[in-house]
């Protein structure tokens, strides 16, 4: 790794900012893969207090990250040079904003986790696989290649699906755990296919030019003209959306969300609302430069497809939200619906749009993960996450009230917390593309609008529960422990600031963000703090929004009870479908065992034969190899020959012992004809000048014979009789094998391959000739086969060996341990 | 390049011995095929016997019959072009080795089944059913009357539905 770190080189970008340090990022990149290797190890000796440890981890991350604030650019290291496959890292603001939200939030759920995670098992695998997933997350907002970010992204999927199945003997987390994996993998391999056709257009796999290679992202305006010439404009942003859909849970992919849950809420809160569905957005805004060309108010493919998904997620997620009845139900489906913002932000082609994705992505980081952390210490303490039988734990939680008031406010979109500004921003994008193209397209706006009143709702229930009475039913409520607490404070503190001066942490953060997915050469941006002063078609629509909220939420329960039987319409929820599907390929793949896995060693047998020469005849057929030509029966002369009459005689005889075994009666009369077979063999070797081959194969024909006749002596003389039914498909497959290695042998020796390794042998192995009068003496090179086995490919004697100790060893156990094991 | 060039003309020359070995070869593989298709275990182990001594003399065939020993006298010069083909003798020699230990170990095998089956007909032990199979093991291998008959019913039902069978072996282990 060191010596690799030497060859780094930096490379200048778009843009003229501070180049990153290279070091620095590939130490962010390394460390968490180094403590998730270590953690094992740490967690014999700390035991629970490896959270501790994991946090360690995760803010030296986060130190490095922030050394690395302002700089843009790319760094690469040789990898593969000979194929030109660089591992190249990329550093710019949105790389940086998720890098931060993936180690800062790392930090405070590390530290969450020891408090959460008290006498839980399997905590170390539980911290190992945080770790992996928290590398993978930095590997995903760090990769410029997109080979790379195809790895990064499918580790986060897996680290996920571990987590997600934490408690592996629960049957709920298994099928969460599976259905997560299906879904975001799936997901991902279509990516995959938009990112070969990428490559396929462009020739590169770089985002971002990085010496010599040329990056696809900087080159945008050709790569795209370039797409749509070759008609492959649609597929591709069509397969990149469905990658990310499908990682953020976009409608209709959002169904494994929920199932989420079932992870332990640290998890829940750090993967599932703050880092790893944030992949998915911010895949879309990375690449919204490259499919969205400047001062447009529409991006062909982009805007439609996106807008359309975003705006549809956010609609039905929230409404979804409403109905859930779990509070951890109702932010996974919040989480979807403020996912969908972003995406619907990022699909906007007016920079309003991008704006708010960049803006939400914090925001929503912030209130969220601070919820979430909220949810886990009600479930905790409280000891239920039912909607219903929660209200009034203001005075039993009361600092945990006040985070929960705070991220409640500011996912409403209530001014002036934060989660307003950035749903102002979407508003005004939505309002600039409705009207500047009018008609239907003020359904836009409007949808927005109708999203977002169903947001307000289920932020204010989530509110609700801190307040009011409190119900009878309720038990005792304890005090959650510090290492809890402090993280969600924490969060919740950052939305208080973000809130305060949002103008600040739009310079320093979320506008370099936008620089990162706004196409050509893009400034920061403001908003109206703490409201906005003019009357604005986008201010009304805020307006709208928390009046038509307030308005419905005395009916909060009728529209709970309404969505909920909306719900239960059959064919309305995806998951249905999925259910389906799943079942069906089941019983599908039951039908597998009866016509593959017959348990006949017939079948196997046949099928790999006959596969092996299909593929054998088919390969000689496609590459059109000539068949050496049979000089016919007035050339076959027996003198023509080499090795002549005796050469001849040895084969016939071989031939006869063979065919003999073929139909011997018992099994003694097989294995001695078998042995004339082996000993016509030894004196082919003869013939064909190989001594050393002749010897060996005598001594093991000889031992062969031997062992045969012992374990026969063992074995019934059971014979089965030849069924005609049998034997006649037998020997078609038979034929078909005889007559492909009949054709390989006529094409293989016809072919004339280099000798240069036979000849370096036979001039290498004998003794120099100035040492001759010394050694020959003494212990001679003068046979070359020998030299070849004990000198030049030693190695592959040393395995030789091996087999046959290892095959001995076999033998030992099969033979002595059975009575063996009865005795014990 | 002039060794090589006689090296090739040696085994071009001589068309009939390539075309007489590989009807040889082919018939020997197909003689061995028919055997690994057999009922009887013993008469698998010999077919894959016939194929590997079948391939060794393939290999043996590909370095060309012709040429001299491959082992040199006191101070002789070596000459490529006069010498047999060392590479392939080399391969084959280690080949027969490996091919004489899978041998012994399918012949071991067989033997072990014999024990455990009380027979060597393939079809036969196929078409037993896999708890019988699985349960013969047990008896007889490992530790017979502790074995859970629940245990052979949840691997049974894993065809089934995975969350079911999961939920099965939890509930066993609480057991």
């Amino acid at each position: 790794m060191r010596g690799d770190l030497k060859t780094i080189k930096r490379a200048s970008l778009r843009s003229h900012g501070v180049q990153p340090e290279p070091a620095v990022l590939f130490a962010v990149l390394a460390l968490p893969f180094v403590g998730a290797a270590l953690t094992p190890l740490v967690y014999r000796v700390l035991g629970e207090r490896t959270a501790y440890f994991a946090a360690a981890v995760a803010t030296a991350c986060l130190a490095l990250v922030l050394t690395q604030y302002g700089t843009h650019g790319t760094v690469s290291v040789e990898w593969i040079p000979q194929l030109g496959v660089n591992l190249v890292l990329y550093m710019d603001g949105l790389a940086f904003l998720v890098a931060l939200l993936a180690s800062g939030v790392g930090v405070l759920v590390f530290t969450y986790s020891g408090g959460y995670m008290h006498g839980e098992p399997g905590q170390d695998k539980y911290y190992t696989t945080l770790l992996v997933f928290m590398g993978a997350m930095l590997g995903v907002a760090l990769a410029a290649d997109l080979v790379a970010l195809f790895v990064f992204w499918e580790l986060t999927s897996v680290s996920s699906f571990l987590l997600i199945g934490h408690y592996q003997r629960e049957a709920s987390s298994i099928y969460a755990s599976r259905k997560s994996m299906l879904i975001t993998v799936a997901g991902g391999l279509f990516m995959l296919v938009g990112f070969l056709f990428l490559h396929d257009v462009t020739g590169s796999f770089a985002l971002f030019d990085s010496g010599a290679s040329q990056g696809i992202i900087t080159n945008a305006e050709m790569v795209r003209e370039e797409l749509s010439a070759q008609g492959l404009l649609l597929p591709v942003v069509a397969l990149v959306a469905l990658g990310a859909a499908t990682k953020s849970a976009q409608v209709p992919f959002h169904i494994w969300l929920p199932n989420a849950m079932e992870a332990p809420t640290p998890v829940s809160a750090f993967l599932h609302s703050a880092t790893m569905v944030k992949a998915g957005v911010y895949l879309v805004g990375r690449f919204r430069p490259l499919f969205v060309p400047e001062e447009v108010y529409i991006a062909e493919v982009w805007t439609p497809l996106l807008v359309g998904l975003g705006l549809l997620t956010m609609t039905v997620a929230a409404m979804l939200a409403v109905s859930a009845t779990d509070i951890k139900e109702l932010l996974a489906y919040s989480t979807a619906s403020h996912l969908g913002l972003i995406v619907a932000g990022f699909g906007f082609a007016v920079s309003y749009g991008g704006e708010a994705g960049a803006f939400h992505i914090l925001n929503h980081a912030s209130f969220k993960a601070a919820l979430f952390l909220v949810a886990g210490i009600v479930a905790h303490e409280a000891g239920t996450r039912d909607i219903g039988s929660l209200s009034g734990l203001r005075d039993d939680l009361p600092i945990t009230a006040a985070i929960a008031t705070v991220a409640c406010l500011s996912m409403a979109g209530i001014p002036p917390f934060n989660g307003f500004f950035s749903k102002e921003l979407l508003f005004e994008a939505a309002w600039e593309t409705g009207a500047h193209f009018g008609g239907l397209w003020y359904l836009v706006p409007a949808v927005a609008v109708f999203g977002s009143v169903f947001t307000f709702l289920y932020s204010i229930k989530f509110l609700s529960l801190f307040y009011g009475d409190r119900p009878d039913g309720l038990g005792e409520v304890h005090s959650p422990p510090l290492a809890m607490v402090a993280p969600a404070a924490v969060l919740g503190l950052a939305v208080v600031v973000i809130s305060l001066v949002p103008n600040l942490a739009i310079e320093y953060v979320a506008g370099l963000a936008y620089e990162g997915v706004a196409p050509g050469d893009a400034h920061s941006f403001t908003v109206p703090w703490p409201i906005p002063t003019e009357v604005t078609p986008y201010a009304l629509m805020s307006l709208v929004t928390i009046v038509l909220g307030a308005a419905l939420f005395p009916f909060y329960d009728r529209l709970h009870g309404a969505i909920g039987r909306a719900r239960r319409f059959p064919y309305t929820s995806p998951n249905a479908y999925y259910d389906g599907g799943l079942a069906a390929l089941e019983r599908a793949s039951g039908f597998v065992p009866a016509y593959v896995q017959t348990r006949m060693f017939r079948t196997y047998a046949a099928s790999t034969l006959l596969a092996v020469c299909a593929l054998a005849l088919g390969g000689y057929l496609v590459a059109g190899t000539p068949i050496p030509p049979f000089g016919g029966l007035d050339s076959l002369t027996l003198l023509g020959v080499v090795g002549g009459i005796p050469l001849l005689v040895i084969l016939l005889v071989a031939l006869f012992g063979a065919a003999a075994v073929g139909i011997a009666d018992s099994h003694v009369a097989g294995v001695l004809t078998l042995s004339i077979l082996g000993f016509m063999v030894a004196i082919f070797y003869v013939l064909a000048s190989a001594p050393d081959l002749a010897l060996t194969q005598l001594v093991i024909e000889t031992l062969v014979l031997l062992i045969f006749l012992l374990v026969l002596d063992k074995l019934p003389t059971w014979y089965g009789d030849l069924e005609v039914r049998e034997a006649i498909p037998d020997a078609i497959v038979a034929g078909v094998v005889g007559v492909t290695v009949t054709l390989t042998v006529l094409v293989t020796t016809s072919a004339q391959p280099s000798q240069n390794i036979a000849s370096f042998f036979v001039e290498n192995a004998p003794i120099p000739g100035e040492h001759d009068p010394v050694l020959i003496d003494a212990g001679g090179g003068g046979n070359i086969v020998n030299v070849i086995l004990v000198d030049f490919r030693a190695f592959d004697t040393l395995g030789e060996i091996t087999v046959v100790a290892m095959a001995a060893l076999a033998v030992l156990t099969l033979v002595g341990m059975r009575n063996r094991g009865e005795d014990v | 390049m002039s060794a090589l060039a006689a090296a090739l003309a040696l085994q071009q020359s001589e068309p009939n011995t390539q075309f007489v070995l590989a009807v040889v070869l082919g018939l020997l593989f197909a003689i061995g095929t028919f055997l690994v298709l057999r009922r009887d275990v013993v008469r698998v182990v010999w077919g894959i016997t016939i194929i590997s001594q079948a391939t060794n003399m393939y290999l043996v065939t590909m370095g060309g019959l012709a040429g001299s020993v491959p082992i040199l006298g006191h101070g002789e010069a070596a000459d490529p072009a006069t010498v047999a083909n060392p590479l392939v003798q080399a391969l084959v020699l280690t080949a027969i080795v490996i091919g004489f230990g899978t041998t012994a170990f399918a012949l071991v095998l067989t033997y072990r089944v014999y024990e455990e089956h009380g027979t060597i007909d393939l079809a036969e032990l196929g078409e037993n059913p896999p708890e019988t199979g699985v349960s013969a093991n047990t008896g007889s291998t490992m530790d017979g009357p502790e074995a859970d008959p629940e245990a052979v019913t949840t691997a049974d039902g894993g065809s089934q539905s995975g969350t079911d069978s999961s939920a099965g072996t939890a509930g066993v282990g609480d057991d």
